[in-house]
């Protein structure tokens, strides 16, 4: 079904201003005449302005901002993600979606995607504010053939994956802080959260989950957030196609994601430091026993925080609250 | 010392490597793995470990300790029936190297407590590294008869968990 309605966009969108023949349509996608007059009121349910005229046939005059599975697949050029779109214009979460698809099989490489989320979540299920249409709210489902503990890298590749993004496509300077929060001068702009089901030496499933600010103005904003938040359309002035910024970052990952598979970490490490945030500065670093300030040297070969006290050997870190923004010597 | 999953843990991983021969050394004991046309020999070599303590007043006194690691031929049932006082016959270990979370946030309940029921895809903690969040599932059907470790504890890669009585 899916793909008989992209190859009808594809048909009536290389055809551009020229009208084409429901006979035609139902000769080259193989279908009953009634069959493409139904896909063609899904289209227009999607926010696609399609224009039928008898004895001429049909033409599309314009194509939707608007998320949907077909919008989203549309001029998508992946091989395996995205394949399979999950949209809601309204959801929870769309991690919840993600782990309820996972453990029914959805396959590696399913998106799911909403306009708005209720309850987005963070670390520590720390809410996260996802308005409607403002941002992208994007779940990813991976199937990774790798060993459990090598997994929490997946969160360090899809940082880059971002930064690379804003950088090329938004013409920003994106900085991620360890180990996954992208900053636009200083302020968080996107936050990712990793989930992962896996056994003692096998992953079931990864749901890797993103939330990133685009199209928020400053007054949007919580006031709560403001000083620590920003969107892409604060930084840059303008307001971004969210459509096109998914498939940016489906296309990215999935060039990133097959070449970690290959190749391992070391390419994602030399690009995750290229981004680092206070790379060679001092931080104060918080554990559940100690609490003390150090310098941030990089990351380790498995994507470990390096941190170096005055007159002791390296230390490395998997996880621990860190203040970044503290102000001290 | 070394525990036998632990050791278990370490042959499948050679295993499915490229490594032919493995050794490793602490405290005196040393395990080696050898593999060989797909043949493993695991050997492991107990040696007397020497540690001298040298007390300001005190005449100095050599401690012979002998250290033994379960060898590999042993089964797990074997092992804890030598070693615990609570009944169990399951642990529960960690995946990886992160934070232990007993949790959902730090206002939710626990997942599971002493005592709890628990099923195959009973979620009973997560272990965080560097964001990701994993979903420890207890893998077998039982009783939660020990917890091992505590909320916020920094865990090692097969560290036990949970111990487990199945039924």
């Amino acid at each position: 079904m899916e793909s008989t309605r992209n190859k009808l966009i594809d048909l009536l969108a290389n055809n551009g201003e020229q009208y084409i023949s429901g006979q035609l349509l139902s000769e080259r996608l193989g279908v009953s005449r009634s069959a493409i007059w139904k896909h063609m009121k899904k289209l227009e349910e999607d926010g696609y302005r399609i224009e039928a005229k008898s004895n001429k046939g049909y033409r599309i005059i314009s194509f939707p901002d608007k998320l949907s599975e077909n919008t989203l697949q549309w001029g998508l050029h992946t091989k395996w993600l995205g394949k399979k779109v999950i949209h809601k214009q309204s959801t929870p979460s769309t991690q919840i979606i993600a782990h309820q698809a996972a453990q029914e099989n959805a396959d590696h490489g399913t998106i799911i995607i909403a306009d708005e989320q209720t309850n987005g979540r963070g670390r520590m299920s720390r809410s996260w504010h996802s308005a409607k249409g403002k941002g992208i709210w994007l779940s990813i489902i991976l199937r990774p053939s790798i060993l459990p503990y090598l997994a929490p890298q997946l969160t360090l590749l899809t940082a880059t994956v971002l930064a690379d993004v804003f950088s090329s496509y938004t013409n920003t300077e994106p900085l991620i802080k360890w180990p996954n929060d992208i900053l636009l001068e200083n302020k968080k702009t996107a936050g990712i959260l990793t989930e992962m089901q896996a056994e003692q030496d096998q992953i079931q499933y990864v749901v890797i989950g993103m939330g990133i600010n685009v199209n928020q103005e400053n007054k949007e904003l919580p006031e709560d957030i403001k000083d620590k938040a920003t969107s892409l359309a604060i930084k840059t002035g303008k307001h971004w196609p969210i459509k096109e910024i998914i498939q940016e970052i489906l296309i990215t990952f999935e060039k990133a994601y097959d070449s970690y598979i290959e190749n391992g970490f070391p390419e994602v490490k030399e690009k995750w430091e290229s981004y680092g945030f206070k790379m060679g500065e001092v931080i104060f670093i918080k554990t559940l026993r100690e609490q003390f300030k150090a310098t941030f040297s990089g990351i380790a070969d498995d994507g470990a925080l390096l941190v170096k006290e005055k007159n002791k050997t390296q230390k490395k870190l998997y996880s621990a609250e860190i203040e970044w923004f503290k102000k001290g010597d | 010392m070394l525990k036998v999953q632990e050791i278990r843990e370490i042959i499948k991983l050679i295993d499915q490597s490229s490594i032919s021969e493995f050794t490793y050394e602490t405290n005196g004991t040393t395990v080696s793995m050898k593999k060989n046309n797909g043949n493993n020999t695991v050997q492991t070599q107990v040696q007397p470990v020497i540690s001298m303590e040298q007390q300001s007043n005190d005449t100095p006194k050599t401690e012979v300790q002998e250290q033994t690691v379960p060898s590999t031929s042993e089964t797990p049932e074997k092992k804890t029936e030598l070693e615990s006082k609570t009944e169990y016959d399951y642990e529960i270990v960690s995946p990886m190297v992160g934070t232990l979370y007993t949790a959902a946030s730090p206002e939710s309940d626990p997942y599971v407590s002493k005592g709890s029921a628990v099923e195959k895809d009973t979620v009973v903690c997560i272990v965080e590294a560097m964001k990701l969040f994993n979903e420890i599932e207890a893998e077998v059907s039982g009783e939660i008869v020990e917890i091992l470790a505590e909320d916020g504890e920094l865990v090692e890669y097969g560290q036990p968990l949970f111990r487990v009585k199945s039924r």
